[in-house]
């Protein structure tokens, strides 16, 4: 049985058509990127599915039903939506304290969380006094106190250093070897390629691809750099093939021809390269990829 | 709703603004009778000496309060949505009419309970004043347990406390704090006034003109309103029907708006 089943969900605000007939479902114990540029629809999508936001069709269901019946939901579901949800003036324990009771959640796990994400010694200071990553942290403590066997993070790199970001992907991966699903959204497309199983990628409201990582990897074409001296006559013979070239000075991204295309393109016309190699695609690639591709077909 | 209520309380607790509140209604209750107390010349007070319970005592807390109350309703709604705590309260509660319902008891509660202290303290005051300037202030025994003082002192409480779930009500229905605030004192305290200036058997059925109604007695309601008063029963009856709107529309909006 899927985790979280999401079915045609479609959201209109006025006349800004900001998630159209999305359709997904996750298996338990997998961590998926829910990946987009801003203004996607990630967020809209995450709110649907916990009610916030009511959809214009179609249905979110979590763990079997829809979230607003589910039994004290915050024991069952932990959603990361808002990193500055919290009153300025309330302390970081209170304000974990207040969730905690209004889902029957005890004191003692509140202290548990605060311990977790590393924030015990600032818990008696007000909200206000915490830095955006402190109180990223925080929001993560605010999820994690139920204990959910579904996690929703929308954004939870916002805010973090470089330590808070590989403190996130251990997080996130001790969380899915527990046996817990997590949908990560994300931009930022490296934060959740060494993290993420699957993943969503969604554009301008609509959901573009999906799948396993290495299976969507795999299908991008791999992107040939060289370096040349004559960069200007190579990208000309290349263009003129119809491969896709981009340029900077002496460098070039190739995208079609193979490695060794390119190099007996150079040799047969005497063009001396410097360098030549092929990379795999990365899921920023495959991103770009894809959403360069829908650009195109508007 | 028990996980609820605890939580809205800890809510309440754990931010200032009901301190700020309690120390707002101290004042604008104590104040003026202290300075009645000290400034009045004697011989006006004794001419008033009948009435100085209500003059010192009662009036000042009974007409300011209710007003604080309010705002301070439309706060404890408003401020969910301004620090975006909404989503959290949803979260962990997704039936939201629950949420309504509960923050409405909670802050009903809180002013009654605000009434009632800064109401005993201005007597208090009023008390040691009057007394120290050899004057009476007129309360006996009997009074204090007489039926129709134990109801005006009950209606006075319940209203206090429907004005601040009133506050509730309103601060759901107009999320922004600013206008919602605003509105609602350039409403209660201006355009009420100019509707019963104008119009005095419409202003007296407005929901503002009827709290006072309520508190002050129906005798002083007319010198302070304005307009022919309703009975303090029938004053209190119309509030009630008031809050009752604003409350039902209050769960039945908030239950269909997005959280975004």
């Amino acid at each position: 049985m899927s985790v979280i089943d999401v079915e045609h969900l479609t959201k209109r605000f006025g006349k800004v058509l900001a998630v159209d007939d999305v359709s997904f479902a996750l298996q338990p114990g997998t961590i998926t990127g829910f990946l987009g540029p801003n203004g996607a629809g990630k967020t809209t999508t995450l709110r649907m599915i916990v009610d916030l936001v009511q959809p214009t069709r179609g249905t979110a269901r979590v763990l079997g039903g829809r979230y607003r019946d589910l039994a004290r939901p915050w024991t069952r579901v932990g959603a990361l939506l808002d990193a500055s949800g919290f009153h300025p003036g309330r302390s970081g324990r209170n304000a974990l304290r207040v969730v905690a009771r209004s889902s029957g959640i005890p004191d003692e796990r509140v202290e548990q969380a605060l311990e977790l994400v590393e924030l015990t010694a600032a818990a008696k200071r007000a909200v206000k006094g915490y830095s955006t990553g402190m109180r990223q942290r925080l929001a993560l403590g605010c999820v994690l106190l139920g204990d959910p066997e579904v996690l929703l993070l929308d954004e939870p790199g916002n805010g973090l250093d470089p330590e808070g970001i590989r403190w996130l992907r251990t997080f996130l991966r001790g969380r899915a070897a527990e046996g817990k699903t997590v949908l990560v959204s994300s931009h930022v497309l490296a934060e959740v390629e060494q993290t993420v199983d699957d993943v969503l990628i969604i554009s301008k409201g609509k959901l573009v691809a999906q799948g396993p990582i290495g299976q969507l990897a795999g299908g991008a074409s791999p992107v040939v750099r060289c370096r040349s001296p004559q960069a200007g006559r190579l990208h000309e013979l290349l263009a003129g093939r119809g491969a896709a070239v981009n340029r900077l000075d002496e460098a070039l991204a190739i995208r079609g021809p193979s490695a060794a295309d390119v190099g007996q393109l150079a040799l047969d016309n005497g063009i001396v390269l410097h360098e030549l190699l092929t990379e795999q695609p990365s899921l920023e690639d495959l991103f770009l990829q894809i959403a360069g591709t829908r650009r195109a077909g508007q | 709703m028990i996980d609820l209520l605890k939580a809205e309380v800890l809510k309440v607790r754990s931010t200032r603004t009901a301190l700020g509140l309690l120390i707002a209604a101290l004042l604008i209750a104590i104040l003026p009778t202290v300075l009645a107390v000290l400034l009045i010349p004697k011989e006006d007070l004794v001419q008033t000496e009948g009435d100085l319970i209500a003059v010192l005592g009662v009036m000042p807390a009974a007409s300011l309060v209710p007003i604080l109350c309010l705002v301070f309703g439309i706060l404890s709604m408003t401020n969910e949505y301004r620090h975006g705590t909404i989503s959290y309260t949803y979260l962990t509660a997704p039936r939201r009419g629950q949420v309504i319902v509960v923050k409405l008891v909670v802050c009903a509660v809180i002013g009654a309970a605000v009434m009632l202290v800064t109401g005993l303290l201005a007597l208090v005051t009023a008390t040691i004043g009057t007394e120290a300037r050899g004057l009476d202030l007129g309360i006996k025994a009997a009074e204090v347990t007489d039926w129709e003082m134990v109801r005006d002192v009950a209606l006075v409480l319940l209203t206090t406390g429907l004005a601040t779930a009133f506050g509730v009500a309103l601060g759901a229905l107009i999320r922004h704090q600013v206008v919602s605030v605003a509105g609602t004192l350039i409403w209660a305290l201006a355009v009420e006034n100019i509707i019963a200036g104008l119009k005095p058997t419409v202003g007296q059925w407005l929901p503002f003109t009827a709290f006072l109604q309520v508190v002050v007695n129906a005798e002083e309601a007319e010198t302070v309103a304005g307009v022919p008063a309703l009975s303090s029963l029938e004053a209190f009856g119309v509030s009630v029907a008031y809050i009752a709107v604003a409350s039902v529309a209050a769960v039945y909006i908030t239950m269909r708006r997005d959280v975004t």
